[in-house]
């Protein structure tokens, strides 16, 4: 039956700490983004309908168990580096869920570009991307970012998810490209898939040290326990202003 | 012998050529390029547009933009070449600089001009491509994403529904 959220006017939405993000306050907090699209779910997710005057507002729960995202802001993240009218690049879009709701936090000003290698969630990012005009599809390989560079303008900010051994290279080569000066990168690292025989601690480390050696200075990290399990998220900025 | 540079920058919208200013060491152009990337007035008075050349249609646009991907020498790009680089004389070497090596060096093989996509070439059109919009007459930020966005929708549409070398459907 239709349980969860849908109580109506017992669930009140509150901004979250980050711009374009909410967290909906029920019987459990959720968090949430305001759906671009009303009356449409992405992925089968829940949705909130909260009535403010005459108009109604519709939020999409965003699941932190399916999204690294999700999962860092949960965690606390100090920065995301995306709101409202921000330009994001997105690499290892997948099918989209995630890419779903950064739509939603950069909303109809904002842009995000999408980029997934493979042609079956390709063509789920596509159908996602139909109904929310903010979405960019880019199916074509990261490592080739010449290969799209006919799609790609200037970013805010790089989001990357691509769970590759050469994950740091790849985001090093598309913030060369795209990303303007003093823009962020966040990047989810899988320790499992970068090298799978060190320590997770060590290869969060390593990976940090690409970063710093391709202009793109660490700022934060944290581990996503309890939502996955030996990954974390490496925010950082891209030629940091200041000192030349 | 003087040196001057033209650069090539490929957008959804259309081919841009964009001049950049002589230098007497390029050493002295980097510090300036840097500067302009963030600054738009700055960036005016080292690089300026010295053509664009539209695509005719979406169709048009998905032709070039597959070529340019795969570092092929469209016959529309050759055309744009050809009439707005000026050629190499023995008192003025042209270089174009391009966004990568593949599409230089058939530029170079085809059409005999020298191409660069290295040194100062990468960051000048990082620079492009913060200001593209407001270089281009007629353009506007929105109406450039509007491009982006419809060449993004058919590009991956294509790609997604046919490729011989990729087969990832699932066996069940």
């Amino acid at each position: 039956g239709r349980g969860g959220f849908r109580g109506g006017k017992q669930v009140v939405v509150e901004p979250h700490r980050h711009n374009g993000v909410f967290v909906a306050r029920g019987k459990e907090d959720a968090l949430v983004t305001l759906n671009m699209v009303p009356g449409d779910a992405v992925y089968g997710e829940k949705r909130i309908s909260v009535e403010e005057g005459e108009k109604k507002i519709e939020y999409r729960a965003w699941n932190p168990f399916r999204s690294k995202l999700a999962a860092a802001i949960l965690g606390g993240v100090d920065k995301i580096h995306m709101g409202p009218g921000k330009k994001v690049l997105y690499l290892g879009a997948a099918s989209g869920t995630t890419v779903s709701h950064v739509s939603d936090i950069v909303g109809p000003d904002g842009l995000v570009y999408a980029v997934e290698f493979s042609h079956r969630s390709g063509r789920d990012l596509i159908n996602v991307a139909k109904k929310r005009t903010n979405i960019i599809p880019i199916i074509e390989d990261a490592r080739h970012p010449h290969k799209y560079r006919m799609l790609v303008g200037m970013v805010d900010v790089i989001f990357a998810d691509v769970a590759q051994p050469d994950q740091a290279r790849i985001v090093a080569i598309n913030a060369h490209h795209f990303l303007k000066n003093g823009g962020h990168v966040v990047i989810s690292v899988k320790a499992n898939c970068v090298d799978s025989t060190a320590a997770p601690e060590a290869v969060f480390a390593g990976e940090v040290n690409k970063l710093k050696a391709e202009k793109i200075k660490p700022q934060e990290q944290l581990t996503l326990e309890p939502y996955e399990r030996d990954h974390a998220v490496v925010v950082g900025q891209y030629r940091p202003p200041g000192k030349n | 012998m003087a040196q001057s540079i033209f650069v090539l920058y490929e957008h959804a919208s259309g081919y841009g050529l964009f001049r950049v200013k002589e230098f007497e060491e390029v050493g002295m152009l980097q510090p300036e390029v840097e500067a302009g990337v963030t600054d738009l007035s700055k960036f005016k008075t080292v690089v300026n547009l010295t053509a664009f050349s539209p695509f005719k249609s979406g169709t048009n646009a998905l032709d070039n933009m597959n070529s340019i991907s795969e570092g092929v020498l469209h016959d529309d790009l050759r055309l744009f070449i050809e009439t707005n680089v000026p050629k190499s004389s023995k008192k003025q070497k042209v270089i174009l600089g391009v966004g990568d090596s593949k599409i230089g060096a058939s530029i170079t093989e085809e059409m005999k001009v020298s191409c660069q996509h290295t040194g100062i070439v990468p960051e000048i059109i990082r620079g492009i491509r913060v200001h593209f919009h407001n270089l281009v007459k007629g353009l506007t930020e929105i109406s450039a994403s509007k491009a982006q966005l419809g060449l993004g929708h058919s590009y991956s549409r294509a790609k997604v529904k046919f490729n011989v070398n990729r087969v990832d459907n699932m066996i069940i």
